[in-house]
């Protein structure tokens, strides 16, 4: 069945019109005396007067308009539309410092609203959607996100009374450490459970019996919940730490990085094994047969066709590993192993919300920077697709 | 008949059995535990029974799957319809995007709006097993064979009817296997809840994280791996056997 395209683009319609209504109902920020102080939210209208508001409406009005009559040049004005929109998100909240904050009160600080989280988030949906109906590559994207990156980078300066801000401020070396102790756990564990698992499928490959064992045991390691294999690698390591001085002396001990490295191996480890092995197992027999034809050695074979075969599958394990340990490091610092869960359990712990924005927020940000750039590389190894991105210029 | 009845279900039956003997019977193991922590003051974790702990664990788990399931096969439907299908692509992304998000991050982010309690992990769960949810249902609508639907057409079925009669029975294991997976994973990470002051299985872990003592830890532990085999068990009871 032939698909028609339909006059009216409902989906850029239905995100606009949401993020209208969002925008204008819900409080844009909230403005607080101190940093336990719940603040006071004011929506955009209260925040920066109706004029402005309206304003700060008019291109999603834009974008409505054109969702309504989506012609030739339709999308690339809408995707334009869109990223002034994304390009202006700090400046109202800017706006709304300059107009509500009290300079008599240095400790007052601005808190970021409802509004302006789902503004942020219908936008990039709306990006998502118009980046496919463009056809657009994921590097033409990120060329044109450049201009907003360097637009937030430079408002940035404006936005000192931004409570993020100020806890960052506050403790600029210790978070710069938490996002390398965060980053060298996910590294050291995923680089790891690479080497580790791939052995592993190696071995399965050859025996039978160790891939019923191997998968059994990795099966139930999962059903433990991270919360307790973090926990329950406590005891032995402090004991082993005891016993062993050359242990202590790497720094093992019960608590810190030692256990929440184990925990993090052993979690990775199901997903890279299972996703080598059927990546070394699935390779076409008829592929094998003809380079075998062609007279290549075993080790050929394993080098020149089997693994640029299984790389692409072999690379999304290393994807769905990362994401993984990215979320599960975070917890690890309840064990004392660092990180920017860190300032998440810290500010859980002093009621301070901002604080656990300064430790939540990277980690998501971490989390979809990490899943965009694997899955942009395992597109461009995969030898399918690859024939039909040369296709076009 | 019965007999045959009893082995079928005797895996689940063998896991649930084990897991209310636990709950409720935890005193006897007392000895045991006391191996694993000899010189603690005490290995039962004190601040509540272990049965209303895993009655409010299943609670949460049950909440978050169930409304995973009403809005992940409920999106799915609709945009596999024609009148929805612009959406499509957006839904997919959405769940994917749903399980990058890392659930402590999720759960972390939504205490500022929620509060402390058992409302922020069903958030972090409900959207974190929305993708296996979304994705099996996709697959299962979409890779249905065009002939039956054409059949089924042909014998003046209506939308309503395909839905119900054809689509929805034929794409069940795939839509089963799905919630499936979705529920054993949340069932193991709800125990991050504990962290935000909700009640469930994961406070006795957190409780022996803080108090350096392994046998409150073992008994958070081995109970939320029991309630995982025997759900999993009684789903694979569910779907079809696999050839």
């Amino acid at each position: 069945m032939p698909r028609r395209d339909p006059p009216i683009n409902r989906v850029v319609l239905t995100l606009a019109l949401v993020a209208l209504v969002t925008w204008l109902s819900l409080p844009l920020g909230s403005i607080a005396p101190n940093r336990i102080v719940p603040g006071t939210a004011y929506t955009i209208a209260a925040a920066i007067g109706w004029p402005l508001a309206l304003v700060s409406c008019l291109p999603l009005l834009g974008l409505l308009a054109l969702a309504w009559r989506p012609g030739r040049l339709g999308y690339p004005l809408a995707l334009g539309l869109t990223l002034l929109l994304l390009l202006a998100l700090p400046a109202w909240l800017a706006l709304m410092a300059v107009r509500h904050l009290d300079p008599e009160l240095p400790q007052a600080r601005l808190g970021i609203g409802a509004a302006w989280w789902l503004a942020l988030f219908w936008l990039s949906l709306l990006l998502i959607e118009l980046r496919s109906r463009l056809a657009l590559a994921g590097w033409r994207l990120a060329l044109l996100m450049l201009p907003v990156a360097v637009g937030w980078w430079v408002a940035a300066g404006w936005l000192e009374p931004l409570a993020l801000w100020q806890e960052l401020s506050g403790r600029r070396g210790a978070f710069l450490e938490a996002v390398v102790d965060h980053l060298l756990l996910v590294g050291g564990a995923v680089g790891s459970s690479l080497v580790v698992g791939a052995a592993i499928a190696l071995a399965m490959r050859q025996n039978p019996r160790i891939e019923r064992l191997g998968f059994a045991l990795l099966n139930f390691l999962q059903t433990i919940p991270s919360l307790a294999l973090f926990g329950l690698l406590l005891a032995p390591l402090a004991w082993l730490a005891s016993r062993f001085e050359w242990l202590a002396g790497l720094g093992v001990s019960g608590i810190g990085w030692a256990p929440a490295f184990l925990a993090l191996l052993g979690y990775s480890l199901l997903p890279m094994v299972r996703n080598t092995f059927v990546a070394l197992s699935e390779v076409d027999p008829g592929v094998l047969e003809a380079a075998r034809g062609m007279g290549m050695s075993r080790g050929q074979v394993f080098r020149q066709v089997r693994l640029p075969l299984a790389l692409p599958v072999v690379l999304e394990g290393v994807r769905i590993t990362t994401v993984q340990a990215i979320g599960l490091t975070a917890v690890a610092a309840l064990i004392g192993a660092g990180g920017l869960g860190t300032f998440i359990f810290q500010g859980l712990g002093q009621a301070a919300m901002d604080l656990v924005l300064l430790g939540a927020l990277p980690i998501l940000a971490m989390a979809l920077a990490a899943d965009a750039l694997l899955g942009a590389l395992t597109r461009r190894l995969d030898h399918r697709t690859d024939l039909a991105a040369g296709a076009a210029p | 008949m019965s007999m045959a009845l009893l082995t079928r279900w005797s895996a689940p039956l063998v896991w649930l059995g084990l897991l209310l003997a636990l709950a409720v019977g935890g005193e006897w193991l007392e000895p045991l535990l006391r191996w694993s922590e000899p010189e603690a003051r005490r290995v039962l974790y004190p601040q509540a029974d272990l049965l209303t702990l895993l009655l409010r664990h299943v609670q949460v788990v049950a909440i978050a799957s169930g409304l995973a399931v009403v809005i992940g096969v409920g999106a799915a439907i609709l945009v596999t319809r024609p009148g929805g299908r612009d959406f499509l692509p957006l839904v997919a992304q959405f769940a994917s995007m749903g399980q990058t998000f890392p659930p402590v991050a999720v759960l972390a982010l939504a205490v500022p709006v929620l509060g402390f309690g058992t409302w922020p992990i069903i958030v972090a769960l409900l959207l974190y097993g929305l993708l296996p949810i979304v994705r099996n249902t996709l697959a299962g609508l979409e890779g249905l064979d065009p002939a039956i639907e054409e059949a089924a057409r042909g014998m003046g079925m209506g939308g309503g009817q395909r839905l119900w009669q054809v689509e929805l029975p034929l794409a069940a294991p795939i839509i089963l296997a799905g919630i499936r997976t979705s529920v054993t994973v949340n069932i193991a990470t709800a125990a991050l809840g504990a962290t935000v002051g909700a009640s469930n299985l994961g406070a006795p872990i957190i409780a022996g994280i803080v108090n350096g003592n392994t046998a409150y830890i073992l008994q958070g532990a081995v109970l939320i791996g029991l309630l995982a085999l025997a759900v999993d068990s009684l789903f694979s009871r569910l779907l079809p056997a696999r050839q």
